[in-house]
């Protein structure tokens, strides 16, 4: 009855809450120029001489900064036109502005005939009045594209001083951001600028050793307002491949120095420039990321995520819907990846990366997981609470005037020019402009959810408006206690957007810091409240061709309250301050006696300590590409190693270690030493990978001699052919003497194999295995036998028909008593597979999953562990799943299908994957891969138009569907599944474990606080470039609380980070000390101890 | 100049001279058309020589039938159909029917086949005024029909559609082999072409070349004299040199850059270009109907069985190209003059090609045959004037060197693979 009344009670509530987002207002409303004042347009001009094709960033739009120029408490806005005139309005107060450019100086406006791009308001001169500093780009003559700097004489007037201060830059600039490289007091400068040349080879490494003049990025140094250019010996790179379009600064390992992110279009990589403390910078982008935006764009640093490290958030071009996905180019060419990895250049995609800092030098790459990496050819993104309900939501410009990467017209304009020349007429480059379709979008905005996920909000929220926005800012410009945001359009009104939310409380901040840096640029403050931590700092040098507002405003929700406020200055002096009302304006000077030293406390160490290996082996795998062998498929299923067992093999009481081998050296045992070291077996050869490949191993006595024997599957897939010896398990028997024979085993051949598994099914007293198929080399994904080997007694084995046979792509599978009959079970994990249970009836295998699961999600299933955690006799199944973290989405609503057949009859498989985007499910492959792999489909989309909005059902008749076979996917997410009144139900596991493919399950009480954890690994780097690497998990350590429920443990207090794409983990005892071995792709096999 | 007004006569559907005589298309008209839309869906050259040989086969066959001075398909080819002409009750035109037969095979066949509809359409529209027998006319189509799906059924088993069932090509490491090359860095065209069925050939091995100069890159050797004989071409190139270069790119789709941009630009593949050599030939000597024909199918069965040969070789030897070489070796900032195919560079395709043609011209129209080729001037390519095949054909080839995108050895080598396939379906031709 209780319960009764409290769903009816929920549930009016919602109808409340429905009711009112219906009747209430978007929060923000667009104001009008009539109502504003500020009536600015970057409207552009195109012409045979001035126009995408001469210079290439024709269409990369103007910047805005936002400050208080007269000191006056109301934020004045500053706007840059490309070819018009620039504006800067004075505020006025109750959102009225006033066009003072003539005025302030005659030359504000731009000089005639130039490129106008990024700008920047700054305390230049450290005497306390925002400067304003003009960024010029352009294929035009020198003086033209000189930078200007006014200087602020603090009676709305400036003066031109750029070639006195040392700043009047000839460069093809992008931005410039003033910030205190050196922590001398003074704001030093980042000019960030762009190549205009074509490079068109990717000799990259050759571009690499050069410097240009004119595209390198420049740093200078202020000596007293003199500024010099310091940018070769800080380490800035000069390439002439650098083509900056975003710059963000930032404390980011907060170690108390700026550290400065670059990103770079085209195929130079983003730099992140870390503060070395004595006046250079190490790029360390490869170490502290896994990968970045291939043609980045804007970029904000932030702390989204409320944990006190701030995130980085990189944009890029690929677009959300379907359609322009599929009309677009893309860049999936995978010659073209390994030529740039070959010259030491990061991975790069085309999305927008959102790496959450996780503290220890790590970064976890979560854009998709998080929903914000599809915003289409982006410009400007902004973290702040918008909505001030104490997470920063996200605001992101977008648009690009013509789409120029259109494939129709890529492939398809030629024959517009050969008719024209056909008809005997000129061909004019303005008609090939005109001849680019313009596309008008609308700018994104999210809601952060508070759960590292964020949600649309574009049409809530009131952010409608279509056209081509570049560079934004945001600000208090009514000063009504929330933060309204500006845009500046291409060919377009300058968009002022105001924030209308009543219902929440905030609070802003402007800090009075000492010296030449009065507005305390590199502040950071942290908030603490109620809910929690809330960390920002004064640094206005984020977005994209823009300045931000100076003040920190923090949203606190209907009733959050600060406890107390930390500021650290830019001397890395601290001070905290309490009693604070929410809803005012608050200034906070520096005062010296008031501090103390602010001193980054040590690193406390993990639970996981990394240990010195005590085998080194620095595996190398084998270059291969299986998208060669199979287009089609997502993932490439040929790197399967190193794969490890454990067993004793001289019973000496100790463990030893089998390892797979690599390029450079077969698979043996390391025979533990009674001293606790590993000794190689170089007398054996258990698998050269150079004939066969190693896909999974396990140790077992066969011929109940008593001593261990070992069987080796074998698997692989763009070398290996099905019913060739390659694909022949091996079975090597143990002579008791060291050595090690092969043993015989039937033919089975005909998959590629992904794990075998010894137990005695039959209860006979042996050992039998099951050998699980993964895949059919050049047949994905076509179902690929799976084997029962039943063993006589004495190590002959027979193959053993059973129902599972057939069953699907295995992944792994496990031997347990399910059903406490005293027979074991088989548990089976698959890729389209639901966790599967096959009871052992004695007679056979029935397949009993219905009667034990609730919930049978197919998914990915890479991997499943069982154990009991939370000591209530019945087990959990703890499974591995692709996660959240990818392009490819799948529910009980909206599954995932994976259609294949041989549609054009031509003897190869045709695997065709859907789903849904937008709500409509859509084939995955692009027409280029569909023309090749099916040639009749060539004539059937005559067009990327034409394929553009295709669906299975468009590609195919019904009948040819129904003669197809079909697969799906119901769930990405990884789960944990607990039985609740007695069957099996999915909980899935927290989101951190959603950030990556788990390949590795393990559970142990890794904390000592009586409650099993679990310890989740894996990663997955070889994937269709269009899904790119997933490499979001350094070891994601959940804490049990001995009720099935877990919670993440962040890195930093795990102590683990582990890169790269996880293989095998095994425990060993090696003297008394439990190791974990971690083996990973491409990585030296690793050893960790447990506090 | 002539091809322009073709081509405009051809959107208008008739020809006003043709339309006296009976028959208002000809043959090089419809395999205009058929060269058309091949541009559009930027058909490689290889795929294009398949096509053009099949869109001519019905045609040569009805030739046949009616001319027995022309040898039957089966008594021609090594691998062939057995094709066989419609029983009808009505008389046809075989002239129509065979014009016919190419459009409609093309209509089947080709990708954006369905484009062709269109000039079918006015082609039927025109026979209807034509003054010829509407009977007959409707005949002729009906036989026409029925030879391209016979062609198109036999078609099928020639490997092309299994094409997708195979390996792409992957790169092999080592710098003598070859890599995707500026700017697109496509992928290897057509990896498995020499499993396609050849016409003339017993395979594609018949006409192996010699194997290509050592690798190698001491600056003394011969390789990277060959390099650099290639590299300083360019520096700077003679206005006769860069003319030729540009006369014989063929490159069906060369791929402009600007910042994100990218663009094609198109032109006809190198085998279109002599199938309009053809054509020229044909209207020099005022060729008869069957004669065209024939003219018209030798040199597309030639094409297509060089192409085989050709390809084979690229994907054995699987050499890198000069633009690869010379901006790891010689010079970064090196551009060749055209834009480097996407496939191996030995041998030459371009040579291979045009010597395996020029010589079954030579052999239909004779030696020392002038003429001026005028069949690029839609690419804003002046005509330029030859004294023979032969002599074109090495123009065509030594272009390439030109161009930057070939060394002189496969150059050589390919002209004289090319010649022996020429020689070797002459003497079918002839025997």
């Amino acid at each position: 009855m209780i319960q009764r009344c409290f769903s009816a009670l929920v549930l009016s509530f919602a109808m409340l809450a429905s009711f009112k987002t219906f009747a209430q207002n978007p929060l923000f409303k667009l104001l009008t120029s009539a109502k504003t004042g500020i009536s600015f347009r970057n409207d552009i001009n195109e012409t045979e001489n001035l126009n995408v094709l001469a210079y290439e960033y024709f269409y990369n739009g103007g910047g805005v900064a936002v400050g208080d120029i007269n000191n006056d408490g109301w934020e004045d806005l500053f706007f840059t036109a490309n070819m018009g005139e620039n504006k800067l309005y004075l505020n006025l107060g109750n959102m009225q502005f006033k066009d003072i450019t003539k005025a302030a100086h005659p030359l504000l406006a731009g000089k005639p005939g130039s490129w106008k791009t990024g700008v920047t308001m700054a305390d230049v001169n450290g005497d306390g009045l925002l400067d304003i500093y003009i960024c010029y780009s352009g294929k035009l003559s020198d003086d033209l594209r000189r930078n200007q700097l006014f200087i602020n004489k603090g009676n709305l007037q400036f003066e031109e001083k750029a070639a006195e201060y040392g700043l009047d830059a000839i460069n093809y600039s992008t931005q410039a951001s003033f910030f205190d490289y050196d922590n001398d007091g003074d704001l030093d400068m980042f000019l960030l600028n762009h190549s205009t040349k074509k490079i068109d080879n990717m000799e990259l490494a050759k571009y690499r050793t050069e410097a240009d003049t004119l595209a390198g990025d420049r740093l200078y140094r202020n000596n007293n307002n003199k500024f010099e250019d310091v940018s070769a010996k800080a380490g800035i790179n000069q390439f002439p491949s650098t083509f900056g379009l975003g710059i963000a600064i930032s404390d980011i390992n907060l170690d108390g120095w700026q550290d400065i992110y670059v990103t770079n279009d085209y195929n130079e990589q983003d730099y992140i420039y870390i503060n070395n403390k004595n006046g250079t910078f190490t790029e360390k982008s490869k170490d502290y990321l896994r990968h970045l935006s291939h043609f980045s764009m804007g970029v904000d640093i932030a702390d989204f995520n409320n944990d006190g490290y701030p995130d980085i958030y990189t944009l890029d071009m690929l677009p959300e819907d379907n359609r322009r996905q599929k009309l677009l180019q893309l860049q999936e060419n995978y010659e073209a990846f390994s030529l740039m990895q070959s010259q030491d250049l990061h991975k790069q995609y085309m999305r927008n990366m959102l790496h959450l800092n996780n503290g220890d030098g790590s970064f976890s790459e979560i854009a998709q997981l998080a929903g914000v990496s599809n915003t289409d050819w982006s410009w400007c993104p902004l973290f702040a609470d918008f909505d001030d309900d104490g997470y920063k939501d996200l605001f992101i410009t977008n648009g690009y005037f013509r789409d120029y990467t259109n494939k129709d017209f890529l492939r398809y304009w030629g024959d517009f020019k050969i008719k024209k020349a056909m008809d005997r007429q000129p061909v004019l480059l303005m008609d090939l402009i005109k001849a680019m379709p313009v596309t008008y979008l609308s700018n994104y905005i999210y809601k952060n959810n508070g759960d590292l996920s964020f949600t649309n909000k574009k049409t809530d929220w009131g952010i409608t408006q279509m056209g081509h926005s570049n560079g934004a800012v945001y600000a208090d410009l009514d000063k009504d206690g929330d933060l309204d945001l500006v845009a500046n359009n291409l060919n377009g009104e300058a968009l002022i957007y105001e924030n209308t939310r009543t219902n929440a409380n905030a609070i802003t901040f402007s800090v009075k810091y000492t010296g030449k840096n009065s507005f305390g640029v590199g502040t950071k403050l942290y908030v603490y409240t109620k809910k929690g931590l809330q960390y920002q700092e004064v640094n206005p040098n984020r977005g994209y061709l823009s300045a931000t507002s100076l003040n920190l405003h923090f949203g606190l929700g209907a009733n959050d309250k600060i406890d107390s406020v930390v500021v650290i200055w830019p001397n890395n002096q601290k001070r905290t301050l309490k009693d604070f009302e929410p809803n005012k304006p608050y200034l906070i000077e520096y005062n010296p006696s008031l501090t103390t030293p602010s001193i980054t406390a040590a690193l406390k160490p993990g639970i996981f300590e990394k240990k010195n290996p005590l085998i080194l082996y620095p595996h190398e795998d084998f270059i291969e590409n299986d998208f060669k062998r199979q287009a089609l498929m997502l993932f490439m299923y040929s790197k399967v190693g190193p794969v490890l067992a454990k067993g004793d093999v001289n019973k000496d009481g100790l463990e030893d270690l089998f390892i797979s081998g690599d390029k450079n050296r077969v698979g043996t045992i390391y025979q533990q030493t009674p001293g606790g070291g590993f000794r190689m077996r170089d007398d054996l050869n258990l698998g050269d990978e150079n004939v066969s490949i190693t896909s999974a191993a396990a140790f077992a006595d066969v011929n109940g001699d008593g001593f261990q024997d070992i069987y080796i599957a074998k698997g692989g897939y763009s070398v290996v052919e099905p019913g060739t010896p390659n694909l022949q398990d091996e079975l090597y028997i143990n002579d008791g003497k060291g050595g090690f024979t092969l043993g015989k085993l039937p033919i089975m051949q005909e998959s590629s194999k992904s794990c075998v598994v010894p137990g005695d099914y039959d209860g006979d007293g042996d050992i039998d295995f099951f050998v699980g198929g993964r895949v059919i080399p050049g047949q994905y994904p076509r179902v690929p036998r799976s084997y029962l080997l039943n063993n006589d007694g004495k190590g002959n084995f027979t193959i053993v028909d059973a129902a599972f046979n057939n069953i699907g792509m295995i992944t792994n599978a496990k031997w347990f008593d399910f059903n406490k009959d005293g027979k074991l079970d088989l548990v089976l994990s698959g890729e389209y597979l639901p966790i599967t249970v096959f009871i052992n009836t004695g007679k056979g295998f029935d397949n009993k999953t219905q009667d034990y699961f609730k919930d049978q999600p197919k998914g990915f299933w890479f991997n499943f562990e069982i154990a009991d955690l939370d000591k209530d006799g019945e087990v959990e199944i703890i499974a591995g799943n692709l996660g959240n973290n990818s392009q490819i989405k799948a529910s009980d609503k909206e599954p995932a299908e994976m259609y294949y057949g041989d549609f054009d009859n031509n003897g190869s498989v045709d695997p065709i994957l859907n789903f849904y985007i937008q709500g409509v499910s859509y084939p995955y492959v692009s027409r280029d891969e569909l023309n090749d792999q099916i040639f009749p489909m060539r004539r059937k989309f005559s067009s990327y138009k034409n394929y553009a909005d295709a669906t299975i059902h468009s590609m195919f008749t019904d009948a040819e569907l129904k003669a197809a076979n079909k697969w799906e996917i119901t769930s990405t997410q990884s789960t944990l599944f607990k039985k609740i009144e007695g069957k099996y139900t999915a909980v899935p596991l927290p989101m951190q474990a959603q950030f990556s493919i788990i390949t590795e399950i393990v559970v142990d009480d890794f904390d000592k606080d009586g409650n099993k954890d679990i310890l989740l690994l894996g990663n997955k780097t070889d994937n269709r470039l269009k899904i790119g690497a997933i490499d979001a998990n350094y070891g994601c350590l959940l804490k049990g609380d001995g009720k099935s429920g877990f919670s993440y443990v962040p890195q930093i207090v795990s102590g683990l980070s582990i890169r790269g794409d996880v293989k095998s983990v095994i425990q060993i005892n090696v003297k008394g000390n439990q190791y974990w071995v971690v083996a990973v792709a491409d990585h030296p096999i690793q050893f960790y101890q447990v506090k | 100049m002539r091809v322009l007004v073709i081509i405009a006569l051809l959107s208008m559907g008739v020809s006003a001279e043709a339309q006296k005589k009976g028959n208002p298309l000809t043959v090089q008209q419809a395999t205009l058309a058929i060269s058309k839309v091949m541009m559009h869906d930027v058909v490689n050259p290889p795929a294009a020589s398949r096509f053009y040989s099949y869109s001519l086969m019905g045609a040569y066959h009805l030739v046949t039938v009616k001319n027995k001075s022309y040898k039957p398909l089966e008594q021609l080819l090594t691998n062939r159909p057995t094709l066989s002409v419609l029983a009808t009750k009505q008389k046809y035109d075989y002239e129509v029917a065979a014009v016919y037969c190419i459009l409609e095979s093309g209509r089947l066949l080709l990708p954006s086949g369905f484009s062709l509809e269109e000039d079918i359409a006015a082609y039927e529209q025109a026979l209807k005024k034509s003054g010829l027998n509407q009977e007959t006319v409707k005949t002729s189509i009906e036989v026409a029909k029925d030879l391209a799906k016979q062609v198109v059924v036999w078609s099928r088993g020639d490997g092309y559609f299994k094409l997708s069932t195979l390996r792409r090509y992957t790169p092999v490491k080592g710098d003598q082999y070859w890599y995707p090359t500026p700017p697109a860095y496509m992928e290897a065209v057509e990896p498995n072409w020499r499993t396609i069925r050849t016409l003339f050939l017993d395979s594609a091995q018949q006409y192996k070349p010699v194997p290509p100069t050592p690798f190698s890159k001491d600056t003394t050797s011969k390789f990277f004299e060959m390099a650099k004989e290639v590299y300083q071409l360019t520096k700077p190139m003679t206005e006769e040199h860069a003319a030729i270069a540009a006369f014989w790119d063929c490159n069906p789709f060369a791929i402009a850059t600007s910042g994100h941009m990218m663009l094609g630009f198109k032109k006809f593949s190198p085998g279109t270009h002599w199938i309009n050599i053809t054509g020229i030939a044909c209207n020099k000597v005022k060729a008869n109907f069957d004669k065209t024909v024939f003219a018209h199918f030798m040199v597309a069965a030639t094409l297509r069985d060089a192409f085989i040969s050709c390809w084979d070789e690229k994907y054995r030897s699987n050499r890198v190209r000069p633009e690869t070489f010379i901006i790891k070796n010689i010079d970064p900032k090196w551009e060749p003059l055209l834009q480097t195919p996407p496939f191996p560079e030995y041998t030459s395709g371009h040579s291979v090609i045009s010597s395996a043609s020029a010589e079954v011209l030579t052999y239909i129209f004779g030696d020392n045959f002038s003429f001026t080729d005028d069949s690029e001037m839609m690419f804003e390519l002046p005509a330029r004037n030859f004294k023979s095949f032969r002599a074109a054909a090495q123009e065509a080839s030594v272009s390439r060197i030109y161009g930057g995108i070939h060394y002189r050895d496969a150059v050589d080598a390919g002209v004289e693979q090319g010649k022996k396939i020429g020689e070797y379906v002459v003497r079918r031709i002839s025997n």
